[in-house]
Parts: structure tokens; sequence; C-alpha cells
């Protein structure tokens, strides 16, 4: 029966081609604009940990005084992040942030250039899930006592050396030799829930170095470094022992147990600061620090931007605005062929097979409207790509669509053609035969 | 003459058609007036005037990792070589470029600071550390006071009693209508600084910023943080795309171990910082344009089947004398009908849709001219979108009505 529907509409579909077509264009355009916006924003909303996200926690500190800003900040000062570290050797931890430097390599052939550079502790790698090819990450040892380690990209790898396990190898930053101990297998993930203030979509860092070197090295900071008060900063170990905060620090809490654990450890570590003097707006110990889960991180920094809610939202009204504009259409449309339904009525066809023809009808240009827009997405977002410089995670269409997009596209059809086809089969055979 | 009461009537009879064509432009009247509001929004803030000469200045990122190098003595040096190539106007070492996205900002008071006095009113400002060459460079506009002298700038990063040159939006925000020049303000509790010039215009270098327009030049000739340098050239435009070759030749000359960054002009600069405004600009034009195409194409559909519907009735009348600008006035009249009813409605719609922006989302308060606007778009369309077919219409033949069917 079904093909049977199938053969019917397509045949009621060509004979009236212009309709037809309108029908057709108005969901591609709906669906493509739809698809565009709720592609991007998936993207932006994505969380690329999965299931680790509850276990990996990012704190936030309470560390300013009153009559200052009146949030909780991203970062940590030196001081808070050298004491956390110390506090709980038994979890995974990490205290980071963004530099640069200058790489060189003894193969001549390679031109120095400035690349960002994350400066961070051993864990970094186990904790965010970091997948090596050759080596591994520097020893734990290394995070106490500064050696001069790296670890780089294998496309880093491949671009210095021409690839092949190079642990052992020496690059220079900045001019000072580094050994390579481990090569790590490609690893992006987007949004960059490890650092969003430094660009949610920029790519990762192809270079790590030991945080341990810090104080030694007197790394640049690549990235924000804010003040509540005023200060005198003007050498590197000034900024050590400042207010300022410049540091992200992420721990690893497996269990609701270990978060308890963690947050009294917290509570009682701001109690002891407060009694030395710092930490000392009005708030209580145990309301002055945050953890955050990778989750509550991402909605934290903003990563999906206020515009794109807004034209998701919009877009969403121009897809309804579509199927009211499809639903008129149809309603022209079959009303129209009420005197050829009213003639099957009267030789016997029945109400519900009427209205399941009619609804295969609704459905296929649904789904032809779907495919369509679905190509007009895919050239929206090349399109932005193009001309607006997005970020290529964003622009590419997401597998899922291929699936959402098709979906949406026959359910607002099949919702607009309820009341034509719902409306055409209830007409009164005898009125067409008499007319005719 | 205009017979409502009888269109009225026959409208009432077929409401489902009508009542889509009402839905549909209620919901298009909600989303084109609140989208060409962003839009229009976007335009203003993306148009504001940096007071730059944008196209003639030319910036550059250096970056030295040589050991042992003293920066500070490498950067003057550098500038001396930029100088002395030819074609360029004027060359200076800044420490932030405007509309960049990074740099440096406080907050400034009119009174020092004072910790037994919480809650000071503080102004908010981008800082720009410089000499006396920045204003030149940057082809800036003096409204009151006068450019630093030589012997005024400061070599040391002590910021106590250095002179400042700010933006015309920093002087108002901090003293009012008075005239700032000779005023004193401060940053913490020490450091105070003396206006001696103000600016037309001295953007800050985050452009989302409330306080983007507060701007302030210090006179404390910076000697950058760590190995980085940003120097800026101004020169006519011709001659920047050679003028980027012979700077990096020059500089590698003197010391090769450098590496160069942003080879860009202010103009590029500004195209990049207001990107997602474009981006946001450009969306909601496409989603307002597919809108009206949509609308009109589904408007025609409709008044096309109408007219077949209704083609005995139109000869009918065609028949009993009605001319043919009767019939189109017709169609016309009926379309207005509904523009009216959807236009109220879409009218109260648009503003509620506006207030839950407002109330979600950074978004001022929609403004009523925007729905005027929409409507009256709307009407022009919508008259198009039937007139043709009802032309259409209108040829009919009494004849051919009253016999076919």
């Amino acid at each position: 029966m079904f093909l049977h529907y199938l053969d019917l509409a397509w045949r009621s579909i060509r004979k009236t081609p212009a309709l037809s077509l309108l029908m057709v264009i108005a969901i591609a355009i709906g669906i493509g604009i739809t698809t565009t916006t709720l592609n991007i924003y998936q993207m932006m909303a994505f969380n690329p940990t999965g299931e680790r996200s509850e276990q990996l926690h990012a704190v936030q500190l309470w560390s300013q005084g009153t009559d200052t800003w009146d949030e909780f900040h991203m970062q940590v000062t030196y001081q808070d992040a050298m004491n956390l570290r110390k506090l709980s050797p038994q979890f995974k931890q990490l205290v980071q942030m963004r530099s640069g430097m200058v790489i060189q390599s003894d193969n001549k052939d390679f031109e120095p250039e400035l690349r960002a550079v994350r400066v961070t502790d051993g864990d970094f790698f186990s904790m965010f899930s970091v997948p090596f090819r050759y080596g591994s990450s520097w020893s734990k040892q290394v995070d106490e006592s500064a050696a001069y380690q790296v670890v780089i990209s294998e496309n880093y790898n491949q671009k210095i050396f021409g690839g092949g396990d190079n642990v052992g190898k020496t690059i220079f930053l900045n001019r000072k030799p580094y050994q390579i101990v481990g090569i790590i297998d490609s690893w992006n993930p987007q949004p960059r829930f490890y650092d969003p203030m430094n660009g949610a979509f920029s790519n990762a860092e192809e270079i790590f170095v030991p945080f341990s070197l810090l104080a030694i090295e007197k790394y640049q900071v690549w990235g924000n470094t804010s003040g509540w008060k005023y200060e005198e900063v003007k050498t590197f170990e000034d900024k050590l022992l400042s207010e300022k905060v410049w540091l992200q620090f992420w721990i690893e809490l497996n269990t609701v147990e270990e978060r308890q654990q963690y947050k009294q450890i917290l509570t009682d570590y701001v109690a002891e600061q407060k009694a030395l003097g710092r930490f000392t707006d009005n708030k209580s110990a145990s309301e002055s620090h945050k953890l955050n889960t990778v989750e509550e991180w991402l909605e934290h920094s903003e990563v999906v931007k206020e515009d794109n809610r807004i034209l998701v939202g919009l877009s969403f009204l121009f897809l309804s605005v579509c199927l009211v504009n499809i639903l008129g259409l149809m309603l022209t449309k079959f009303l129209k062929r009420a005197p050829e339904v009213g003639v099957r009525r009267a030789i016997g066809a029945s109400r519900f097979q009427i209205f399941s023809q009619y609804m295969v009808e609704v459905g296929i240009i649904g789904l032809l409207g779907g495919i369509t827009g679905l190509v007009l997405a895919s050239g929206l977002l090349y399109l932005l790509g193009e001309r607006f410089a997005m970020d290529s995670s964003l622009i590419s269409l997401s597998h899922s669509m291929w699936f959402i997009a098709p979906f949406i596209a026959i359910v607002t059809t099949l919702l607009a053609g309820v009341f034509p086809a719902w409306k055409v089969c209830h007409t009164k055979p005898s009125i067409y035969l008499k007319s005719q | 003459m205009l017979h409502i009461k009888p269109i009225v009537s026959a409208l009432w009879r077929s409401k489902s058609g009508p009542v889509l064509l009402l839905l549909q432009i209620v919901l298009s009247v909600a989303i084109v007036a609140n989208a060409s509001f962003i839009i229009h929004e976007r335009l203003q803030k993306m148009t504001r005037d940096s007071g730059i000469e944008e196209q003639e200045v030319l910036t550059i990122n250096v970056y030295n990792f040589g050991e042992n190098v003293d920066y500070d003595l490498q950067r003057r040096k550098d500038i001396e070589i930029i100088k002395a190539l030819p074609n360029v106007k004027n060359a200076s070492l800044v420490s932030m470029l405007p509309m960049s996205g990074s740099g440096w900002s406080s907050g400034f008071t009119a009174e020092p600071y004072d910790p037994k006095k919480p809650h000071q009113h503080s102004v908010s400002s981008g800082i720009y550390f410089n000499d006396h060459h920045f204003i030149d460079t940057f082809g800036l506009t003096l409204v009151e006071g006068r450019n630093f002298r030589a012997d005024e700038i400061s070599f040391s990063q002590n910021l106590s009693d250095v002179k400042a040159i700010i933006s015309k939006a920093f002087a108002t925000e901090m003293w009012g209508n008075e005239s700032a020049i000779g005023k004193k303000f401060y940053h913490g509790f020490k450091e105070h600084i003396t206006v001696v010039g103000v600016l037309e215009f001295l953007q800050g270098d985050s452009v989302g910023r409330d306080t983007f327009e507060n701007g302030i030049i210090l006179s404390y000739d910076f000697i950058g943080a760590g190995k980085n340098a940003i120097y800026t050239i101004r020169a006519n435009v011709k001659d920047i795309p050679q003028l980027e070759k012979d700077i990096k030749d020059a500089l590698m000359a003197d010391n090769p171990y450098r590496v160069f960054q942003g080879f860009e002009t202010i103009a590029e600069i500004r195209k990049e910082a207001y990107r997602n405004d474009a981006l946001m600009v450009s969306a909601l034009s496409m989603i307002i344009v597919l809108l009206l195409v949509i609308a009109s194409l589904g408007l025609s559909g409709m008044v096309m089947f109408n007219i077949q519907k209704r083609t005995k009735q139109i000869g009918t009348r065609r028949a009993l004398g009605a001319k043919k600008r009767d019939i189109i006035q017709q169609f016309l009249m009926e379309n207005y009908l509904i523009c009216a009813a959807g236009a109220l409605l879409g009218g109260i719609l648009a503003v509620q849709l506006g207030n839950q922006l407002m109330r979600h989302y950074n978004l001022p308060m929609l403004d009523l001219s925007y729905v005027f606007f929409t409507v009256a778009g709307l009407f022009v369309v919508t008259t198009i979108a039937v007139l043709l077919p009802a032309r259409k219409a209108a040829a009919i033949s009494p004849a051919i009505a009253t016999r076919s069917v």
C-alpha cells in the first residue's frame, strides 16, 4: 500500500510542480537556516571530556578583598597555586598557563618560529586523556625539581624531524635546550575546555613544558593577568608574590567522597589564609572556593556566545514562519484537488486511505526539503568559513545533522500537513459529484 | 469605493487561508523588527570612529630571543632604524594596539585611593604608555591642550607625576563638562597623573567593553613586557607593502634573533575586531531577506489559488460591470485588511520578543520605529506579491469565466 501511496504522491507532486517546488524551497530555506545555527550551537556547546566531565574540576578562589570585582575569577594567584599543589598530593592535579617561545632545532631547514607553549604539570596528560605516540610525560619528580624537558605533538614532530621516535633528542626554546621526553598523538579538544579564556576554539598547544621551570625561566604570560588592588609589580618575583591572578588550577576528584574531602581541604586552606591576613572579603571560608566540573566550567566561561543563542532562537521562529507558509500552500494545493478526492471517496476510498496518501505526499516534500536544506546549510557554513574566517571546528557540519535536519523537516511538514489532509479527507463526495 | 464589508465577510467564510496569512505576518513582523534592530545596533557599534588614520598605520610585532640583549636599548635602536627608512613618516613603540583585543586597562579615581573610604568612584580606561610621537603616528586629533614635550617623557616605570593625554569620553566621565587640562587623577594611592591634552577619540583594546571609548596616554616611554615589542609606523597607503619587507630586512640586519608577527594595518585590526558583529549582521540580514522571499512566495501562491477558486465569481463580477481595477482592488484590500491586523498583533509580539531578548541578553530596548518600518516594508512586499496574480485575475474575461466549470 505504501508503495502505491508513494506512486500517487509522486504523480500528485508532478501534477503541481510550481506549488510543490515552492513548498520544497520554503522548507529547504527554513531547514537550511535552522541547521546552520543549530550546528554552530551544538559545536560550541559540546563537552569534549564526555564522562570525565564529572571528575575534572577547575578550582576557583575568592582571593580578592572588599571593594573590588564581585564574582569568582577564573584564575588564581601564584601563591595559591603553589599552596594548593602541596595540600593534596594524593590527588592528580595541575597548575598551568599559556606562554609563547621561539622554537629552533638542530635541523638547519627549520626556520625559528614563535609558538604558543603550555606550561603545566605532568598530570596534565593523564588527567585530560592526552594520548602518547612515543615516550611519556616527564616524571613526577620534575614537577618538584625543574628539568629542561618537553613534550611535543606528533604534528610538530613531523615538522621538525620529519616524524619517527625522537624521544631523547633536543629542541631549543628561546635558545635553551630542552630534551624531548614524549610525543603525543593528535589531540585537539574543541572547545578547548582546559583553557577557554584564551580562545575556546583556537587549537591546542603543541608544545608542553614543566611548570616547575616557570620561576627559573620567567616565562611570559600569553593570557590574562588581573589584579584587584593596587600593587607595584616591577619584576617577575614581584608578580609571583603579588595578589594578581594569572594561573589556572585543575584537580581530578573521582568520587563524591573525594569531592567532599577536597572541599574541606579548601575551606581549611582559606581559613588559614584569612588568619594570615589574605582573603579579606567578608565571605566565609566555606563559600570562598568553588569546584567546577568541565560542564560547569564551559558554562561559566560563556563558551556559547549570546549571539548564537539569539540566532538559534530566531532561526526556529523563522522555521515556524516556513511552517505556516507550507501549511497555507498545502491547504491550497489539497483543496484544489478536492473534486478528485470527492470522486475517489464516492468509489469507495476510505478517509484513512486518503489521509495516509496525503501524509505520504507531505512526507516526501519534507524529505526533499530537508535534503535540500542540508545542502544549503553546508553551503552556508562554507561561506561563513570563507568570509568570516570562523574556526574550522565550528563550521564543519556535524554528522548528527544528517539525521536531525531531515527529521526536523519531515516532522514539521507532517505537522503542517495534518490540518490540510484532514480537511480534504472530510470533503463531502456529493458536492463534487453534483458539480461535475 | 472601498467595499470593506463584503470583503470581510468573504474572508470570514473561508477562514483558514487568511488566518494562516495573518499568522505569517505576525511572526514576520516580530522577527524582522527585532532582527533589524539588532543589525542597526551592531552597525552603529562597528562604525564608531577610532580617530586613527587606520589605513596608514602599519603595526608589527617583534619577538626578540637573543641572549644577553638589552631589550630597552634594542627597541630604541629599532625605532631609529625604522624611522631612517624611506617613506616612513613617523614610528612609535607602543604598549598596546587599539581594538586588538589585548592590552592594558585599569581604574582611576579623581581623589587618591583611600582604603578607609570604600566605593570611591573609579573610571575604567585603556592605558597607553608612550612618548610624544604617538599622536602623530596614529594621526589623532587634539581638541584641547597640547602634546607631550620631549622633556616630559619618563623612562622609569614609576608612574608618579607623569603627564597624560586623555580621550574626551574619559574626561567627561571623570569631570563632566569642566575642562580637564591641568587636572590630576590617581592610580592607587600614590600615583598622580596630570592632564595636558584631550583627544577627540582614543579607544581601548577591547571593542566589547563598556568603557571602550575611554583611553589615556601616559608620558612614559614603554620598554615592553619581556621579549615582545609592538612597533607602529605611519606611511602612505601605497608604500605599505614595500615597507613590510624593508622593515623586516633592516631589523634582521641589525640583529637576526627575532621573529616577526602580524604585519597589519589598524584597518585590518578593526576588521578582525568586529568580525563577530559583522557575522551577526550578515546572518540576520540573510534571515530577513529570506523571510521576505518566503512570505511573498507563499502569499503569491495563495492568492493565485484564490483566484482560480474564484474564477467564476470574478467573471460574474466582471460581467456585472466591475472594472479590472475593481478586481485588483478587491484582492489588495483583502491583503491590506489582513496586513493591518497582522501588523497590530505582530507589533505586540515584536515588543514582547524584544523584552525577552533584553532580559536575557545584553540588548537595549527595542525601538518602536523598527516595528513601524517593518510593517511599512511588509505592506510594500505584500502589495507586490498580491498585485502580480491579481492582475492576472483581472484579465479573466467575463465570457470565459461564466462558461467554464
